[in-house]
């Protein structure tokens, strides 16, 4: 059904993406972990690519690789107590529940719902077919609502950041550039 | 918008300075000179400047050497303008032996040192652009006319940089008859090529951007830190040797001095590139007035003044070169001092650069035009 | 006028003199000799010529059906592939094209980074009264290849206290996104190795990756000036990544598609480029790319004359060598991207028909990267803060706007029942005239010319001597 080139890049990209999710966990140097995490980004974007969603994985390696790991480097740059490593902390209980939950939920949704196989001329119809068009329709259509309220709670965040930073000083690069970037997703 | 670093800047490590070493080996130190900043994201809270790389202990030396020995140690000291302090040291010890300089020395001794001031003056201006990210562009333009002048002076004295041109009691050598023609050609395209580098840079907003309100120091800073040169003039202040204490009959050309309105480091540029249009004017009178006659007068080899003590000084490209010479009636000078205007003119730089950013303070040191050999002599 | 007289010996000629050097760069070409320039205009010649009979041959018909097409290379790879299908398993002949169509791309940036390094240098030593490199191979043609082998053997060294991990992975990690980013670049109607329809997305995407590079090449190397290279790094590539962004919007509102060879079609059809119908985005793309790439006016993030080299000061050998080549590779990129997204990419007004597209791209590119390399020679560098207001100040709220701007114009478009011409000429002269107007107003409201008119700015002549109260009689009466 499947060539064994998709197989075998599956295999190779899943390696990967869990790879660096693990090495994110187990490296000490935070810096160190965040590259092994813009690795798993772009596993993750090349699965993309395996299931034909092209937009996904550029969008993937746009907004994650490239622009979320960037604030991340911010976030370690400008916070004080940078220099404390990835040690064990009292956070590491509700971050196991939150990841079990998580885990949980995608195990739920990716059992529950009925994958359909596509097959011939069906399966070429919606090969490298215009996903961005057909997004756009359903995000300004069918989950409308979703996305208002995600541009807002992005909107929220970004206006409770200049507020925590306005006390001291104007506020500094990093708050206003992670403004910026998340202001424009929507 | 000027001066202010606040957008955009991030900061390794808050709150706390970290020391960057700027030097002795940096693309703008211009020689070996040392900065330790402590620097607060791009800004410099404090700063050390350390000097004493390039020492060679010239004043030292000189009291082992007799007067005329001791010309070649002006040349090494501020070494792009050798000229002005061959100069210097020259009318100093004439002052002090009551030596006689013919009028046709005089001249010539006019005419170079306002060549010299014009390739100095070039390699200033340059590298200032330079500093302000100009991939030496500008710089490699001003050497078009440096070159041409230090042609000029290989063929008058065989040297192109350390010339040991002046003697006491006039100069070494008559310029070679080829020498006026050239000297000719060169004065017919300075005015060009001036405006030539001001169409680039003038009116450059970039430059403008970089250099306005920039690393200002207002009359009376200039006054108090007893800068002189373009330095002093870019603040406003009218005041040069040559008008103020004409030596050598500057008092006898017709010439203005270009005075800045607010001190900044693009003051201190454009003082620099009129001050070279006017230095055509100079040389120009003074070709027209070259006397004949002998170059110079005979003195003793080992000239014995009478005791006494002597500061004379001369307009530099730099500023104020002044020699202190105190003889005890020996051949060699009993106390040889060498007032360096880079030294003095450096001394402001902890007060502009301190709470300055980074590239701001480099463009502060490069229009201040330091030469390191004449502040560690 | 002068002393001559009393010196003047007969034998000297004054019209000898070498009448100074060079006076201004446009009379390079009068430093380049008679000989060269007859050589450079044979070459001219023999090219244009071969290309001409190369032309006529296809224009006339004669090779249709021949399984090569020398417009178009892509269609000779078409005919391979149909043909090894004949034979082989789907398979073969996809992997076949694949590996061909990287080796071609691989091939074509080594021949970039070496002759793009050759002529950088020597267009620059023109630019700066210089010869340049002139004495490996003809021509200095081999100093890049000279300089890579010296490099090569050079040691490698890596500062004590440095992250080894994060210090060795950059200079492969900028290196890989910069070839990258040549996949969708169309050369000709059917030569795109990756034509995806997401093309300018991915562009985005990929030239984003190298950020973090730089950055940990910054941060691993244990250095202040690195340090500092790579926040100025970061700083403003996640400030003019925006820019770009919104620039690049409009192009999209106004095409409706994100594939850059549709995007190309979508000019040729048109006969218009779209640099001429935004010029705001087209000034806004080209400006902060050179902010992206490092490029003068705005490479601070390797200011030679305040932080040394920036984030790779502490590189040395090939790695240093990599991180020259992605600089350079970068802004060959960017010719290409402004070429094809802004100039008309392969298409130039019927003239690809007779010259192969992919040298019509070619010679734009070229175009894109002279004018990278003229400003290096020419304009001083911005500060950090500076271009970070004239980001987020000025650009920005610039871009939005245009953005808002296009968007109408674009829906008009798609419902308007007119020829194309007659609303795509209206809103050509509309945008040039914001564009106009942007320039002549908003850009200097944003903190432009600094202070007083350029009569004030010159420095006083006197010839009065004084201290301190003459400094103040001259401040009142100037």
């Amino acid at each position: 059904m499947e060539s064994a080139g998709v197989v075998a890049a599956f295999w190779i990209l899943s390696a990967t993406t869990v790879a660096g999710a693990l090495l994110v966990l187990l490296s000490r140097n935070l810096l160190h972990a965040l590259v092994f995490l813009v690795l798993s980004f772009l596993g993750t974007a090349g699965l993309f690519l395996t299931l034909s969603a092209d937009f996904l994985a550029v969008a993937q390696v746009l907004i994650y690789a490239g622009a979320i790991s960037v604030l991340i480097v911010f976030a370690i740059m400008l916070t004080p107590l940078a220099s404390r490593d990835n040690a064990s902390s009292l956070y590491a209980a509700p971050g196991v529940l939150l990841g079990a939950a998580i885990a949980a939920l995608v195990a739920f949704t990716a059992l529950d719902v009925g994958w359909p196989e596509l097959e011939g001329a069906a399966l070429d119809a919606r090969g490298f077919g215009s996903t961005v068009a057909r997004i756009g329709e359903l995000l300004l259509g069918q989950y409308v609502l979703a996305f208002e309220v995600a541009s807002v709670l992005l909107l929220f965040a970004l206006i409770g950041a200049i507020v925590l930073v306005r006390e001291d000083e104007p506020a500094p690069a990093g708050a206003e550039g992670g403004g910026g970037e998340q202001g424009r997703a929507p | 918008m000027t001066g202010e670093v606040a957008t955009g800047e991030v900061q390794p490590g808050v709150g706390e300075p970290y020391i960057l070493n700027i030097g002795p080996q940096h693309p703008s130190t211009h020689g070996v000179f040392r900065l330790r900043v402590a620097m607060d994201g791009e800004r410099i809270v404090d700063m050390d400047m350390i000097v004493g790389y390039l020492h060679r202990s010239m004043e030292k030396l000189a009291e082992e050497r007799t007067y005329t020995q001791n010309i070649p140690f002006t040349d090494r000291a501020d070494y792009l303008a050798a000229m002005s302090g061959n100069l210097g040291l020259c009318l100093a010890a004439e002052r002090l032996a009551g030596v006689e300089v013919p009028g046709r020395a005089t001249v010539l001794r006019v005419i170079f040192a306002e060549l010299q001031r014009i390739a100095s003056h070039a390699m200033g201006n340059g590298t200032l652009v330079s500093d302000a990210g100009a991939w030496q562009t500008p710089l490699l333009y001003m050497f078009r006319e440096r070159e041409r002048i230090l042609d000029l002076f290989e063929m008058t004295c065989g040297a192109r940089l350390t010339t040991n041109y002046m003697r006491i009691g006039g100069v070494a050598f008559d310029p070679p008859p080829e020498f006026f023609p050239k000297l000719e050609s060169l004065l017919d395209d300075l005015p060009a090529r001036v405006d030539e580098y001001a169409d680039l840079l003038v009116d450059n907003e970039i430059f403008l951007a970089r250099t306005r309100g920039v690393g200002v120091i207002s009359a009376a800073d200039a006054i108090n830190g007893s800068l002189t040169g373009p330095q002093l003039r870019g603040s406003g202040v009218p005041w040069d040797l040559r008008k103020a204490e004409p030596y050598c009959g500057y008092d006898r050309y017709d010439f203005e001095i270009p005075v800045g309105r607010q001190g900044d480091v693009y003051d201190r540029f454009m003082v620099r590139m009129e001050e070279v249009r006017q230095s055509t004017r100079i040389i120009r009178q003074a070709l027209a007035a070259l006397p004949g006659g002998p170059h110079k007068t005979e003195v003793p080899l080992a000239l014995r003044p009478e005791p006494g003590e002597v500061y004379g000084r001369v307009e530099g490209p730099r500023g104020e070169v002044g020699f202190y010479l105190v003889s005890d009636g020996g051949p060699a000078p009993y106390r040889f001092h060498l007032r360096a205007p880079s030294l003095i003119n450096l001394s402001l730089l902890k007060k502009l650069a301190v709470g300055a950013s980074l590239p701001d303070a480099v463009v502060t040191l490069g229009s201040l035009d330091i030469v390191v050999g004449e502040i560690d002599r | 006028m002068s002393a001559v007289p009393d010196f003047a010996s007969p034998g000297v000629d004054g019209a000898a003199d070498e009448r100074a050097a060079r006076p201004s760069p446009l009379a390079a070409l009068r430093g380049l000799g008679l000989g060269r320039l007859l050589m450079l205009g044979g070459a001219l010649l023999v090219v244009g010529a071969a290309n001409a009979a190369i032309g006529y041959v296809i224009v006339d018909g004669r090779l249709e059906g021949e399984w090569y097409d020398l417009r178009d290379l892509g269609l000779a790879v078409g005919r391979l592939r149909t043909e090894l299908d004949a034979e082989f398993d789907p398979a073969v002949s996809y992997w076949v094209t694949a590996i061909l169509g990287a080796a071609g791309i691989l091939v074509f940036i080594g021949g970039v980074l070496l002759l793009g390094s050759w002529i950088e240098r020597r267009l620059l030593a023109r630019f700066q009264i210089r010869r340049g490199p002139n004495r490996v191979g003809p021509f200095g043609l081999l100093q890049p290849l000279a300089d890579a082998i010296k490099l090569m053997q050079k040691e490698v060294l890596m500062p004590r206290g440095a992250d080894r991990l994060l210090y060795v992975i950059p200079p492969l990690a900028v290196f890989i996104p910069a070839v990258l980013a040549w996949g969708p670049v169309p050369w000709a109607p059917n030569m795109t190795y990756l034509d995806i329809n997401v093309g300018v997305l991915y562009v985005i995407a990929v030239s984003s990756l190298g950020v973090l590079a730089l950055f940990m090449a910054g941060w691993a190397s244990n250095n202040h000036y690195a340090l500092l290279g790579a926040m100025r790094t970061v700083a403003m590539m996640v400030s003019y990544e925006i820019p770009i962004s919104l620039a690049l919007l409009s192009v999209v509102l106004m095409t409706g598609t994100l594939q850059l060879s549709e995007i190309v079609a979508w000019q040729e059809e048109h006969r218009l480029w779209l640099g001429l119908l935004l010029p705001v985005a087209l000034v806004t793309f080209f400006f902060s790319s050179t902010a992206e790439i490092n490029r003068t006016p705005n490479d601070i993030a390797e200011a030679e004359s305040e932080i040394v080299a920036g984030y790779h000061t502490e590189y040395s050998g090939m790695k240093a060598g990599l991180f020259m080549a992605v600089e350079l590779g970068n802004a060959v990129v960017v010719g290409a991207l402004v070429a094809t997204l802004f100039l008309g990419g392969w298409s130039l007004f019927g003239l690809e028909t007779w010259v192969p597209p992919y040298l019509v791209l070619g010679a734009k590119t070229g175009a894109i990267y002279f004018v990278l390399v003229w400003l290096r020679g020419t304009l001083p560098r911005f500060r950090l803060d500076q271009l970070m207001a004239f980001a987020w100040k000025f650009l920005i709220p610039i871009s939005i706007a245009n953005v808002a701007v296009v968007a109408v114009e674009a829906s008009i478009f798609a419902r308007l029942d007119v020829a194309a011409i007659v609303p795509l000429a209206a809103f050509t002269a509309i945008n040039l005239a914001l564009a106009a107007a942007v320039v002549r107003f908003a850009l200097p409201a944003s903190g432009g010319p600094r202070g007083a008119p350029p009569a004030l700015r010159r420095p006083v002549l006197t010839t009065a001597v004084g201290g301190l109260r003459a400094a103040q009689r001259m401040r009142v009466s100037p």
